[in-house]
């Protein structure tokens, strides 16, 4: 039979156990946060992530949908070559003369073969029954209010303070519930490694002064990088947000999406 | 001018997305929720479904189903037991599935599984069953020889009081459990249907219903599968059916069902009518990729046909003969059942057939062998029936008949116990005190 | 103190055994970094930051080979090397590393005529424009308004 006594000197040791315990991450949280520049040898060494404000947006005026730009970021950031693994891809949109007089427009007609790879493939569609059409890059809209973020369930995929959205790859548990949750379809499970992958702005290409590859290559400067926070001499990106009217993709959706697309068309999903 | 390579590349491309009619986006072409995903709301909704059948019995005292509480209960718990599993082998890392439990992300619904699996693993299912056999395990641990003897005393924890005061206590502190139990029943089946009404970038998923659906489709199939399971285990040990208890059975199926199909009817009267920029993608999913599954599985099999007969049985009960009308039973039984887990395929795998574009679909292609194809299905869906087989073999031994714990009727005195016990088949006249 | 029936004492020891456990496992397995920035293993930034970046940049290029970049001309003089000659890095830190063979496909990739391209673009339908003659014949690579 317990005694009063053994009571409680079990319990006193249970309450110093479980305060010890919840003192722990506090003591944790307060050693790293000190910590805000990156310091390790292999990375860009004082790079400060609260310091900067990634941004990519797009003139869907000056795509010529060349490809270079989903070629680029296969081979800098080592996505599986298949034909549904892209990080970024280009759509071409074909939109027909109407068939009546009624009607405004005609069927619009979408595609991305191989992701715009090596450039597009004639269109079957005649030229003659062409009224408009255009090429639009697609890539992560880098939301203000992620979906993705929101719905993973351990913290794997995150906003960082820098503006982009990343994924941990080893903490993923690959349940693919972001995947699900984005709509502009811009993440996939990665076959080789089981974890999510999307677009990150080449993150490691960013912390280190250059552009992103897809904009690097680009040829007729249609993705417009920049550092909000720290905006160069005639700054394309200033220019860019300046000079056009813009839209986002899906706003409907209170995503917030960041990533604006200037002199796109309304069929554009 | 070298153009051959160029239109080569195009045409390589090409066959490469055959399986994509209009425009899907890339990376949407290849599904990423297969058969698992389909299982495990199925597993889970039938667990919810036993679960609101037993407390019928508990809370809301409908004597009628009393032969069926243990055998419920040890159903839900045979399910239980095995829902993580699709979930693990769906995972990319399922070595890292802990992280749910230690880092969880209070913003997705997904974080909360461990958290409500482990609740009502515990706290709901296994409590229930701990206070309702326990005078059961006292007596068999004093009675069975060697193992299984060791094993029924260790159920026991050292509780081994079973006098009518704490038998009483057990029956109070049931009640209780079974109270917090219905809410966490839905909690548990309720946060998978959330999990896809949350989904605002699917608009076959993104809607405030789905939630109510899954759980209304859950409390039927767990019905149904209480049904089957009943015929089958008296079938099984040569014992007649309770047709007092069947017909209480059939009755909430029916109503149940009834209620299931005005939601789901709700939802696509809702759609059709507000008629939102996802309309004609969705009709011709539900038209062309769904027909077989959706409308002729899901709607015609697993809801109108059981609704028709079920209904004729409420209406015309007295006039059918009672073979035919158990009969009924078990055969609209097996319908929903295949209805169910046809409306979580036609939910989870219809939602990813479509491209979020708008503007396309993909294929599905179900593999036989492999992590998520036919094989491992079939193995999850049988899995837990040969766990109940083991439950029925250690906890509803066939010359130890149990009493029902009738409504209002407290009174498990030990001579009671005894009668019912030496009485087999004799079940439905103790319940109908 | 009243007595406890046996039952409840032995819910409320597994209880507190079950939360101790679970106490316990979350402030051993919770990663060190964790939390530093938001709800994330803080590390994650540095790792990703630490891949080896492909492509060199044009600004690397031009610091052996401004003397072309700085001829270029017309829409040539704003692309990037490495759009038409591949990632370089390699070539970069080695030179002697060929690069990319460049061939007419090279120019195609752009300058094939498209509905979809923007009509400003420069763009040609291959059966109309010289069949049969190599683009360099008559376009500097560099100075595409230039014959060689």
């Amino acid at each position: 039979m317990k005694n009063s006594c053994s009571r409680r000197s079990l319990l006193a040791l249970l309450t110093g156990g479980i305060g010890w315990l919840a003192t722990r991450p506090i003591a944790q949280a307060a050693k790293t946060a000190v910590k805000h520049v990156f310091a390790s040898a292999k990375t860009p060494e004082g790079y400060d992530p609260t310091k900067h404000h990634w941004l990519m947006c797009i003139d869907v005026d000056r795509c010529i949908g060349c490809g270079t730009c989903a070629e680029a970021c296969k081979a800098e950031n080592g996505v599986p070559r298949g034909a549904s693994y892209f990080r970024t891809w280009v759509e071409r949109y074909i939109i027909k003369k109407p068939g009546s007089n009624a009607a405004l427009r005609g069927d619009v007609v979408v595609d991305s073969p191989n992701g715009g790879q090596g450039g597009f493939p004639p269109s079957l569609v005649p030229r003659q029954d062409i009224l408009k059409a255009f090429f639009v890059p697609k890539l992560c809209n880098l939301c203000e209010h992620s979906p993705c973020a929101q719905a993973c369930p351990v913290g794997a995929t995150f906003d960082t303070p820098d503006g982009v959205v990343l994924v941990d790859p080893t903490y993923c548990i690959g349940c693919g519930f972001c995947i699900q949750a984005c709509p502009y379809g811009c993440r996939f499970m990665n076959p080789e490694t089981h974890t999510a992958e999307k677009c990150t702005l080449c993150y490691h290409r960013i912390t280190r002064g250059l552009k992103p590859a897809c904009a690097e290559v680009c040829p007729t400067q249609a993705r417009i990088f920049g550092d909000l926070k720290n905006p160069t001499e005639n700054d394309p990106l200033q220019e860019f947000i300046k000079k056009n009217k813009v839209f986002t993709l899906k706003p409907h959706l209170g995503t917030e999406p960041r990533v604006l697309y200037a002199n796109i068309d309304k069929e554009v999903r | 001018m070298d153009v051959v390579n160029l239109t080569q590349l195009g045409a390589d491309a090409h066959t490469v997305l055959n399986h994509v009619e209009g425009y899907a986006y890339p990376n949407e072409t290849n599904i990423l929720w297969s058969v698992l995903i389909v299982i495990y709301p199925y597993i889970t909704g039938l667990v919810a479904g036993a679960f609101i059948m037993a407390s019928l019995v508990r809370v809301f005292n409908v004597s009628a189903l009393a032969p069926i509480y243990r055998l419920a209960l040890l159903t839900a718990l045979a399910f239980l037991i095995c829902a993580p599993l699709p979930l693990l082998l769906h995972l990319g890392h399922p070595e890292r599935c802990l992280q749910v439990m230690m880092t969880p992300h209070l913003s997705s619904p997904m974080a909360m599984f461990g958290f409500v699996y482990a609740w009502y693993m515990m706290a709901v299912l296994l409590l229930e069953l701990w206070l309702e056999y326990r005078h059961d395990f006292v007596r068999w641990g004093r009675s069975e020889a060697g193992l299984k003897g060791l094993f029924y005393r260790m159920l026991t924890m050292g509780a081994n009081d079973i006098s009518p005061r704490a038998l009483a206590f057990d029956e109070r502190m049931s009640i209780g459990v079974t109270i917090i139990g219905i809410p966490s029943a839905f909690l548990l089946h309720g946060y998978v249907g959330f999990i896809f009404g949350s989904i605002k970038a699917n608009p076959w998923w993104g809607n405030v219903l789905m939630p109510v659906i899954f759980i209304f489709s859950a409390i039927v199939s767990g019905i149904a599968l209480c049904v089957v399971i009943y015929n089958e285990l008296s079938w099984l040990r040569r014992k007649d059916t309770c047709d007092d208890c069947l017909d209480a059975m059939g009755k909430f199926l029916f109503y149940a069902l009834l209620l299931d199909f005005s939601v789901e009817g709700l939802d696509w009267l809702h759609r059709l009518y507000s008629a939102d920029e996802s309309i004609h993608v969705l009709k011709q999913l539900a038209a062309g990729k769904l027909f077989y599954t959706m409308l002729v599985g899901q709607l015609f099999l697993g809801t109108l046909i059981p609704l028709l007969s079920l209904g004729a049985t409420q209406l015309m009960g007295g006039q059918i003969p009672s073979f035919i009308r158990r009969r009924i039973y078990y055969f609209s039984a097996v319908l929903i059942l295949a209805g169910v887990l046809l409306m979580r395929w036609n939910v989870v795998i219809g939602g990813q057939l479509f491209s979020k574009s708008l503007r396309g679909f993909t294929t599905f292609k179900l593999e036989l062998a492999g992590q998520e194809g036919w094989l491992v299905g079939l193995g999850l869906l049988i899995l837990p029936f040969l766990i109940l087989t083991l439950f029925v073999r250690l906890f509803l031994p066939r010359d130890h008949e149990t009493p029902a714990h009738g409504g209002g009727n407290g009174d498990i005195h030990p001579a009671t116990l005894a009668q019912g016990r030496t009485g087999a088949g004799q079940v439905s006249s103790v319940a109908g005190n | 103190m009243q007595r406890m029936p046996p039952q409840v004492l032995r819910l409320v020891l597994l209880t507190i055994a079950i939360v101790a456990t679970y106490g316990v496992a979350r402030a051993l397995l919770t990663p060190a970094t964790f939390g530093r920035y938001g709800h994330y293993r803080g590390a994650a930034l540095e790792e990703t930051a630490s891949r080896t970046p492909l492509y060199a940049g044009a600004k690397a290029c031009n610091e052996c080979h401004d003397d072309v970049s700085g001829k270029a001309t017309k829409g040539h003089k704003t692309i990037s090397c490495e759009s038409c000659h591949g990632p370089t890095r390699a070539h970069a830190r080695d030179p002697d590393v060929a690069t990319v063979k460049l061939t007419d496909n090279t120019c195609l990739r752009c300058h094939l005529s498209d509905p979809a391209r923007p009509p400003r673009h420069k763009q040609i339908v291959t059966i109309e424009h010289y069949p049969g003659d190599r683009c360099i014949e008559c376009h500097l690579p560099h100075q595409p308004n230039k014959s060689p």
